[in-house]
């Protein structure tokens, strides 16, 4: 139950019922007041107490209560007397009480005010229980917490009084001592100032209610006042603060008072005002008054007029934009007050917003970019015609359609995600690039710029984004990245290796062919100077020059195409052509070289070197052997080799002759002599011999030979000999000529003849074409006929005399040629003739038959 | 005291030269033969008079260039030019290089023999003629300085008494000088010392 709460008694109020104690019966004693002697009543003394109650109620019924206690003690000639209430919170009666408490206590147990008992177990309760008077003796006995109300009660009387038929409390008086009992007549006055005390406590309730309604009133009255004084002072607060203009005014028309805001907007004075020129039905422009007229029917049915805008003329005749509310004073009064807002900044505010709103407009319609907005739900809010003509679609058309609707399938996933993450927060913008599906069907590449536009107020936010056509840039990147990757693959795959270097020589990269070129993996060239893939003796050369290059744009190495030496990995030095390139990339200069190894090259150059070397041998070899046939030189060979064994001859034969005219006989000398003469005629003879060979009918060897074949050896002799010439050479050479039989060397040397001949007959020709023609066909007899046609000088009448020997129509010929030819001819078994060539020069013409066992 | 003259044959066919060889031997001469110029290079110049019998053709040095190298090297024999073939210009050439013939082979048998022994000879005179001057020169070097010094004044014409005075002796010193000099030189007369000298000087001092 509740806590214990102790008086200034320290006496616990306790609402259980203690366990200990004595009985009731054995504390009453209230038979023995009838038995007491009972003292004589001192009625005077009664009257009068009674009287001084009734006046001290009057005159101060808060105190009534003590003192009634101190007339109970007065006339009861008691120790102490006091009084118990029902009481709820232990200070202020209530009949429904569960306790009691002591409001006032006259004599000995006067400390003990404020302490009391509990209902339910206590001499009060007893006597309310009851209903009578009760005499207690060291009731303390029975009620063990009186036991530390000292000094303790050696008797107790008390009597219970009523209000409104019910117990309210009791007033009770206590002897300390023995030397007096309370008697009869104690009885009779306590019951008598019983009555008296249930008068005392109505009135003091009803005077406590009084009080507290006057003072509830007061305060209230009080509180009003001062909320009247606080309002008024805010709302003179608010007029003088100028902050809206305050007016006052009546409903015929008249400004009776305003603030300085109100003045300074529509530009009058307090002189102006004050005269009473000011009328609110002047200040309105023509237009406003059915406004107002609106204003005054409100605030005649209502008492209030809602805000609304107006304007006013000022005093110089402008208008001033405001807006105004306000109310009667009193409901169906004639005057009232409004508050009037200055609304040209705002209205200038608005102009420019409209003006700003009306440029942004302007731009994002004129726009050469595609801008559109969309919702959080990814519709279409608006868009530029920049963006409809992009996509193909109107206005009105978009709007039906999401943003995701238009966007190609592919690029879905990664749109959608941007926008997440921007709709979360967790980013501000996006840029991406995607492709649109356009009304059509085909496909744009567009580059947005997507923003989140945050809601302001009510306004939702939306998605802005600036849209750019990129499909140009698309193909042509893509045709770039095509192309690069084309180049890519072309040095990927390159048979050269190719090598990228940077302004400090140093290489960027090599392709898959410098590893087969050189043996170094790509990484382990990377970052190396390109130095390491020349031989020692270069390097200094190509820094030097390299260095020079990147000072002063001169080339120190034909950049197209420069037979340098490389080095490979392991050391062998092979010869390279190299060509560089140089190309800009990102500011700075990259070089590009191409080295091809042309070790094979070389190789068969140097072979084709030697095999011309060797065919100008054999051209000079063969020049020699022609000159032989053409007798300048054979002549001197014939005679030198002849000569040498004869000489010999003459030699021994004289010195024989000699030693026989001296006499020196001496047979063995003589006989070694003589047979060095046989020998050496025999040579001689030899010497001949194979001369005529040579010349004459039998071949030296005998092989099968191709005839074109052969001519064709022979013109590779001549050489540059037709250009130097002014020759025009043509041939005409049959397809499948069957072989013939017979010495390569001499055919050789006849066509040679026939050639050099034709040739020579044309150097005088200086007013036609030289043409040298060579033919091989097979005849009509099924030989092999070549010809050899001029258009020279010709051959005169004597056609045949050509082959004579000696004859010659040249200036240092011998005239020895044609004749050896046709020896050489028929020795094969062939003819050679000669005939003019029309227009001019001669046809000179041989036949070979063809080789045995060769199906014609 | 001359030894007998040696003939050199040079030629790149073996029976000339044996042949050559057997000819010239057939008249008492020495030969020695070498099949090209290299290998006669090879062999050291004789002490006796010699000439060269050379064919123009040649395997390696030709016969031509031979004859330059030989002058190259201060080599002054005489040769005689054979040939299986010749042109004018070739032998023209030979000639003014100094050669003694220009024979065509097949040749007179004498006409060969006829050029070697010209060619013998003129060896033979120019040893003579050099030896004449070393020992010329020997016996003025094995006179005395001051011998030279008189000798040199008196072929230029100075009297004894000058001589006496430009070297500032006595003129009986300068006349034993000049006695003992002469002997030395053994010059017969004034007119002889001249010569002497004269050929002593040499081309060079002729020439200038």
């Amino acid at each position: 139950m509740s806590s214990a709460s102790t008086s200034r008694a320290n006496i616990p109020l306790e609402d259980s019922i203690p366990e200990a104690g004595a009985s009731l019966e054995s504390v009453l004693c209230t038979e023995e007041l009838r038995g007491r002697p009972a003292r004589p009543p001192n009625y005077e003394k009664e009257n009068r107490a009674l009287v001084v109650l009734m006046s001290a109620l009057a005159d101060s019924p808060s105190t009534i209560f003590q003192t009634l206690a101190e007339t109970i003690l007065d006339i009861t000639q008691c120790d102490s007397a006091g009084l118990s209430l029902l009481t709820r919170d232990g200070k202020t009666p209530d009949g429904c009480g569960k306790r009691f408490y002591w409001p006032a206590i006259a004599g000995m147990w006067n400390p003990h005010v404020g302490g009391g008992t509990p209902r339910n177990f206590g001499p009060c309760g007893d006597v309310l229980d009851q209903n009578r008077t009760l005499l207690f003796r060291h009731f303390e006995r029975r009620y063990p917490y009186l036991m530390p109300v000292i000094p303790a009660a050696e008797e107790c009387l008390l009597v219970p009084f009523y209000v409104a038929g019910k117990a309210v409390g009791t007033i009770w008086g206590i002897m300390h001592s023995d030397r007096r009992k309370f008697d009869a007549e104690d009885d009779r006055v306590m019951a008598s100032l019983g009555k008296f005390a249930s008068s005392a406590y109505q009135a003091l309730i009803h005077i406590e209610d009084l009080t507290f309604q006057v003072s509830e009133r007061e305060k209230a009255e009080a509180d009003v006042r001062e909320l009247a004084r606080g309002l008024e002072a805010k709302i003179r607060r608010l007029v003088e603060a100028n902050v809206v203009g305050i007016v006052m005014w009546n409903l015929e028309g008249a400004i009776t008072g305003g603030n300085e805001a109100f003045l300074r907007m529509v530009q009058y004075d307090r002189e102006d005002l004050a005269s009473g020129r000011v009328r609110w039905t002047d200040l309105t422009p023509a237009e406003w008054r059915g406004h107002d007229q609106r204003a005054v029917a409100d605030l005649q049915a209502t008492g209030i007029f809602q805000p609304f805008e107006k304007e006013y003329f000022r005093k110089d005749g402008n208008r001033v934009p405001v807006l105004l509310g306000g109310a009667l004073f009193e409901k169906g009064g004639n005057e009232g007050v409004a508050f009037v807002l200055d609304l040209s900044e705002q209205k200038r505010a608005e102009d420019a917003l409209r003006r700003s709103e009306r440029r942004w407009q302007t731009a994002f319609e004129n726009s050469a970019i595609g801008m559109m907005m969309r919702d959080c739900s990814d519709r279409f809010i608006a868009s530029n015609s920049v963006f409809q003509n992009m996509l193909g679609y109107t206005e009105s058309e978009l709007s039906q359609l999401s943003n995701e609707d238009v966007t190609y399938q592919g690029d879905r996933r990664t749109n959608l995600e941007l926008i997440r993450e921007l709709l979360e927060g967790r980013r501000q913008h996006f840029q991406i690039e995607k492709r649109y599906r356009r009304k059509d069907g085909t496909l744009l590449w567009a580059r947005n710029n997507v923003a989140l536009i945050p809601g302001i107020a009510d306004a939702a936010p939306f998605l802005f984004a600036v849209v750019e056509d990129i499909t140009q840039r698309k193909q042509e990147e893509s045709a770039r990245h095509y192309s690069e990757e084309r180049h890519r693959v072309v040095v990927e795959t390159a048979s050269d290796a190719v090598i990228s270097l940077d302004e400090s020589s140093a290489i960027l990269l090599a392709n898959p062919a410098t590893t087969r070129i050189f043996g170094y993996d790509p990484a382990e060239l990377i970052g190396k100077p390109l130095t390491m893939l020349m031989p020692e003796f270069l390097r200094k050369l190509h820094e030097a020059g390299f260095k020079r290059y990147l000072a002063t744009g001169q080339r120190h190495i034909n950049w197209q195409g420069t037979e340098l030496i490389g080095l490979r990995k392991n050391g062998q030095e092979f010869p390279v052509e190299v060509s560089f390139g140089e190309l800009s990339k990102d500011g700075h200069r990259v070089f590009t070289g191409f080295i091809r190894d042309i070790s094979e090259r070389k190789q068969a150059e140097e072979m084709r070197k030697q095999a011309q070397k060797a065919i100008q041998t054999m051209q000079a070899e063969l020049a020699r052997v022609s000159r032989l046939t053409t007798m300048g030189e054979l002549a001197a060979s014939i005679a030198h080799e002849v000569n040498q064994p004869l000489t010999a001859v003459n030699n021994n034969s004289n010195a024989c002759l000699r030693l026989l005219a001296n006499q020196n006989l001496q047979p063995d000398v003589l006989r070694r002599a003589l047979e060095e003469i046989v020998a050496d005629g025999t040579r001689a003879s030899a010497i001949i011999a194979r001369i005529r060979a040579l010349i004459k009918k039998a071949p030296a060897e005998k092989n099968s030979l191709d005839v074109n074949e052969v001519i064709g050896e022979v013109l590779a002799m001549m050489g540059h000999g037709f250009e130097e010439n002014r020759i025009l050479l043509q041939s005409e050479l049959a397809e499948a000529l069957p072989p013939v039989l017979g010495d390569r060397v001499q055919l050789q040397q006849v066509l040679l003849n026939l050639i050099m001949n034709g040739v020579e007959a044309m150097t005088a020709i200086i007013d036609r074409p030289r043409l040298l023609w060579v033919q091989s066909r097979i005849d009509e007899s099924g030989d092999v006929l070549i010809a050899v046609r001029d258009s020279g000088t010709g051959l005169g009448l004597e056609a045949d005399r050509v082959f004579t020997p000696f004859f010659t129509t040249k200036a240092n010929g011998m005239g020895m040629g044609l004749s050896i030819s046709r020896s050489l001819i028929e020795g094969h078994g062939g003819r050679l003739w000669a005939a003019p060539n029309s227009p001019h020069g001669a046809v000179f013409s041989f036949t070979l038959p063809i080789a045995a066992g060769t199906p014609s | 005291m001359t030894r007998a003259p040696v003939v050199f044959v040079v030629d790149d066919d073996p029976s000339v030269r044996s042949s050559l060889k057997f000819l010239l031997s057939s008249v008492g001469l020495q030969v020695e033969s070498f099949e090209s110029a290299e290998t006669f290079l090879q062999r050291k110049a004789p002490d006796a008079p010699s000439c060269l019998v050379l064919d123009v053709r040649l395997r390696g040095l030709s016969g031509l260039d031979f004859q330059r190298e030989l002058a190259a090297r201060e080599i002054r024999i005489p040769i005689v030019f054979v040939t299986g073939h010749g042109d004018i210009p070739m032998s023209v050439r030979a000639m003014k290089a100094g050669a003694i013939e220009f024979l065509t082979k097949p040749y007179r048998d004498q006409d060969l023999l006829d050029a070697v022994r010209i060619a013998l000879e003129r060896d033979r005179t120019r040893r003579e003629q050099e030896k004449d001057l070393t020992d010329l020169q020997q016996r003025f070097d094995s006179l005395t300085p001051r011998e030279q010094e008189v000798i040199s004044k008196v072929v230029s014409g100075m009297l004894n008494k000058q001589i006496a005075g430009e070297l500032g002796t006595a003129e009986n010193t300068v006349k034993v000088h000049r006695s003992r000099a002469m002997e030395k030189m053994n010059a017969q007369s004034l007119a002889d010392l001249v010569r002497m000298i004269e050929k002593l000087k040499g081309p060079a001092e002729k020439a200038s």
